[in-house]
């Protein structure tokens, strides 16, 4: 089963049972959630003719008893509190309440007092607690998603809010898959593990009764992992479309908003870029960036084609075909216009800020050694005028993390440079990074050179040679799946919680990276699931990560970590 | 996809609550005593099917008693249109159903003239176009009027949906009228080829016929040309009517194209749309602090003009008295 169609069979199920005129109205997270998997138009379909926030729509207190009201929220105790509020001065004929995930007792218990007029028809639990971006793609964003990096010590409620939220999800994408998995986690990992812990806890001692599905042969898999412990790839410039999009102008919930980056008309401030609507977005959603230019110009060729025969109208026949194609072709022309606008001003930014160079490098870093070549790659570009001050940072990151024990002298030295170089460098934030994500505190062998097996690997896609210089690096995760293809994943680094083994090979695999997913890795499940090993797997994670919100979360634990020492 | 139902439990507190509620307020709440005795039967009727979560229209009496029961005033006048253009679309889409059948019927060859057939054609396409037409009107008449900026959005989106219906309909009825005009059409060119066919038998036997004496077509050849002449000018008054009623409708979609979503596009997006809700109100709350403050200055200074006047008077009027007395 795939996660944006669960997720729209729960919204389906939701609207079809309730006949006639329907509000519906939703929170700001589930928002998102219903966003990225309905449309609406097709909530219209539905005769839902008002879509609203629950903290909006006790605004206003005009009554509207022709319409019914749904309600699809988060079960959080402020949802609640706007519930009561909105159910002692009932607003709308019925009141139907649904929620995402499993409701407290004592929530029931408020509502049910305070329904003193008896209008609340039905109290349900729908799982759909997850903001399927892709089909094989989900996250939750976490507010304050930085909280994963800092110790437990420094601000425990908010840590413990960041993991319920987390844990709460991964009930919900386990029931919605009507699955109990076993629970691995990464060893080095307090939160990781920590997670782990409470997944378990719930899914195996509170809740037992909910998770008890029919037993298949195999359990699926939760995997949770750090994002540390590969922070080489949210570092990366990206060359496959979704993923270049996202780095160079940001994708939120399969909306882009290109208003940061020019001037565009009102209706085209911001674009849709989803896999289930747009047919030649999910044909190229994965390809390299060049891939792309050729793909786009024969989109526009064929748009061409028809536009012509659009314009020769000369008997009766012509124009009624033209009228019947007619919806047909606006809507071509707005996704060739939309697909056209994106890699214009992405070959700009290239162009602008010398990524092909840069990216170069980045990838040498990431790939292969050579660490003299490398010092020299950097300390170039570093002087190099036309380098923005991010690619700046993220050079000396990379070289950081792969060169930290080698040689501290010259790490020194580009440290200073980069301090020199650009005013807006955050001191401390490299280290902080080698503090957070250094060797020391990784897992796994992110760069092949522990153990002789991957020297050797390594040395052998050397002299192999790569295809593509810009999108040679594979992520962490990749290493990790194969493992899990290969059931070689090792029991010490990756232990299993509590006393429930897998027996052989699992089918489902959901892996969740606390603190981010990239496209990149999103891109490699794809591919991953796409050559049919048997084992499919669902990539999920705190937030979407570019290199820019990596930064963000970095600085603002940085920040916190500091004040927290200081006043201690 | 599993789904956990948590009505039984919250009807239970809910019931618990009133029985410990109502001896405390029991003067209170008896005129609303009845309604309340027919929601705990409803209620009760309900929970015992919910183990199989079944739809609550089709079999449930409930929901609708119990809103009239403690909402007060009717919905607005817009739903009734709203209704109405709703029915007519379900109108259009029985009589579309049956001309489908006629077109099928008429195209088939037949021994008769197949004249009753046209006719029902003619009259179905009029009768739907007409349906379309009226609806279309409504439809237009729906957004306007006032209302709270909420009331106006679900205007909005009824009016949109409908559109949508509309216009899907719309496009239907001419796919389907253009093929058969299209059949038609090629039947014609047939019946010209005949007709061609007996143009050359005719002059063929004239050919023949010369030699004898001058007597043209024979009586039978006559008939049959007449006919044909006579099948393939009602074709084309045909022809024509389909074609106007196809132009009349290009006419209705155009003017629905303003209104309907188009699939894919970010006006598409359920965030978007209540983005903007937002943005528009609270906008419009901004204009209305604006005018507020506005306002309030008005007065405050007509306030103080008029104090400074009177201060002014009394002056005098206290100048006045000292002077005078």
């Amino acid at each position: 089963m795939v996660l944006t169609s669960s997720a729209r069979d729960y919204f389906n199920r939701i609207l079809q049972d309730i006949s006639g005129m329907k509000v519906l109205i939703l929170d700001s997270q589930t928002v998102s959630i219903v966003s990225v998997v309905y449309s609406q138009s097709e909530l219209l379909q539905k005769e839902v003719f008002l879509v609203e926030l629950v903290d909006s729509i006790s605004k206003s207190n005009e009554p509207m008893s022709h319409l019914k009201a749904i309600y699809f929220l988060r079960p959080t105790s402020e949802n609640i509190q706007y519930m009561r509020r909105q159910l002692a001065s009932p607003r709308f004929g019925e009141y139907h309440l649904f929620f995402s995930n499993i409701m407290k007792d004592h929530h029931i218990h408020l509502l049910a007092d305070s329904d003193e007029q008896e209008v609340v028809q039905q109290v349900q639990e729908f799982y759909a607690d997850f903001v399927a971006i892709d089909p094989y793609h989900f996250t939750f964003h976490v507010p304050s998603n930085y909280i994963y990096m800092l110790p437990a010590v420094i601000d425990p409620s908010a840590l413990q809010r960041f993991s319920d939220r987390v844990v709460e999800g991964l009930a919900a994408v386990f029931l919605a898959l009507k699955r109990r998995p076993v629970i691995r986690y990464q060893r080095t990992s307090d939160i990781a593990k920590r997670i782990a812990q409470e997944a378990a806890k719930l899914m195996y001692q509170e809740e037992s009764g909910l998770f008890d599905f029919r037993r298949m042969e195999v359990s699926p898999l939760l995997l949770v992992i750090d994002r540390r412990d590969d922070p080489v790839t949210p570092l990366l410039n990206q060359w496959t479309y979704q993923a270049m999009v996202h780095e160079l102008i940001g994708i939120q919930d399969n909306k882009v908003d290109v208003k940061s980056i020019g001037k565009f008309p009102k209706d085209q401030e911001e674009v849709v870029l989803s896999s289930e609507q747009d047919s030649f977005f999910k044909a190229n959603m994965y390809d390299n960036f060049g891939d792309i230019g050729m793909n786009i110009k024969r989109l526009v060729d064929e748009f061409q084609q028809v536009a012509k025969s659009n314009q020769n109208i000369q008997t009766v026949e012509d124009m009624a075909k033209f009228v019947d194609n007619y919806p047909e072709y606006r809507k071509m022309h707005g996704n060739v216009t939309k697909h056209v606008t994106l890699v214009t001003e992405m070959s700009k930014i290239v162009e602008e800020r010398k990524l092909m160079l840069v990216s170069q490098t980045e990838q040498e870093l990431a790939c292969n050694g050579g660490q003299g070549a490398a010092f020299e790659a950097v300390t170039n570009l570093l002087n190099n005028e036309s380098i923005s001050d991010l690619d700046r940072l993220r050079l000396v990151m990379l070289y950081a993390l792969r060169y930290e024990k080698d040689s501290p002298v010259q790490l020194m030295q580009l440290f200073n440079k980069l301090a020199s170089r650009s005013a807006k460098y955050k001191p401390g934030l490299v280290q902080f990074l080698l503090k957070q994500a250094g060797v020391d505190k990784r897992t796994a062998d992110l760069y092949g050179n522990r153990d002789l097996m991957n020297i050797a690997r390594n040395m052998a896609r050397g002299l192999k040679g790569v295809e593509n210089v810009y999108t040679q690096h594979q992520p962490l995760l990749f290493q990790i799946m194969e493992s899990i293809v290969k059931g070689r994943l090792r029991d010490v680094d990756y232990p299993f919680f509590g006393n429930h083994f897998q027996q052989g090979r699992p089918q489902d695999v959901v892996i969740f990276i606390v603190g981010g997913t990239t496209y990149e890795e999103s891109r490699s499940v794809a591919l991953q699931n796409a050559s049919n090993t048997g084992v499919r797997f669902i990539l999920g994670g705190s937030s979407v990560l570019n290199s820019k919100r990596f930064f963000k979360d970095m600085e603002e634990a940085q920040r916190v970590a500091r004040s927290s020492t200081s006043i201690v | 996809m599993a789904t956990r139902n948590r009505t039984v439990e919250f009807r239970k507190y809910r019931d618990t609550v009133k029985s410990l509620r109502t001896p405390l307020s029991s003067s209170a709440s008896a005129s609303s005593g009845g309604p309340v005795i027919e929601m705990v039967n409803t209620s009760l009727l309900r929970s015992s099917n919910r183990s199989s979560y079944t739809p609550l229209s089709t079999q449930d009496p409930g929901p609708s008693s119990s809103s009239d029961a403690f909402t007060v005033g009717l919905p607005p006048s817009w739903v009734d249109d709203s209704e109405e253009i709703a029915t007519n679309i379900q109108r259009a889409k029985v009589k579309m159903s049956e001309l489908t059948k006629a077109h099928a019927k008429a195209l088939m060859p037949s021994f008769g003239d197949g004249k009753d057939d046209q006719r029902q054609i003619e009259t179905l396409s009029r009768e739907i176009t007409a349906l379309l037409r009226k609806s279309e009107v409504r439809l237009k008449k729906l957004s306007a009027g006032r209302g709270s900026s909420e009331e106006s959005n679900v205007r909005k989106n009824v009016q949109r949906s409908l559109a949508t219906d509309l216009q899907n309909l719309s496009m239907d009825l001419r796919r389907k009228q253009s093929a058969y005009l299209k059949r038609l059409q090629k039947q014609q060119e047939g019946y010209d080829g005949i007709d061609l066919e007996i143009n050359f038998n005719g002059s063929k036997s004239r050919l023949q016929d010369d030699g004898f004496d001058d007597v043209g077509f024979s009586e039978a050849q006559m008939t049959k040309l007449k006919k044909n002449e006579h099948i393939s000018a009602e074709r084309e008054r045909e022809i024509d009517q389909v074609a106007s009623s196809v132009h009349e409708l290009a006419q209705i979609m155009k003017d629905l194209s303003v209104l309907v979503i188009d699939q894919g596009t970010i006006v598409d997006r359920i965030d978007y749309n209540i983005q903007s809700v937002a943005t528009t109100v609270e906008e419009g709350f901004k204009q209305l602090q604006k005018a507020e403050r506005t306002q309030k200055k008005g007065g405050m200074i007509t306030c103080a003009t008029v104090l400074v006047i009177m201060c002014f008077v009394m002056l005098v009027l206290l100048i006045i008295k000292e002077i005078i007395f």
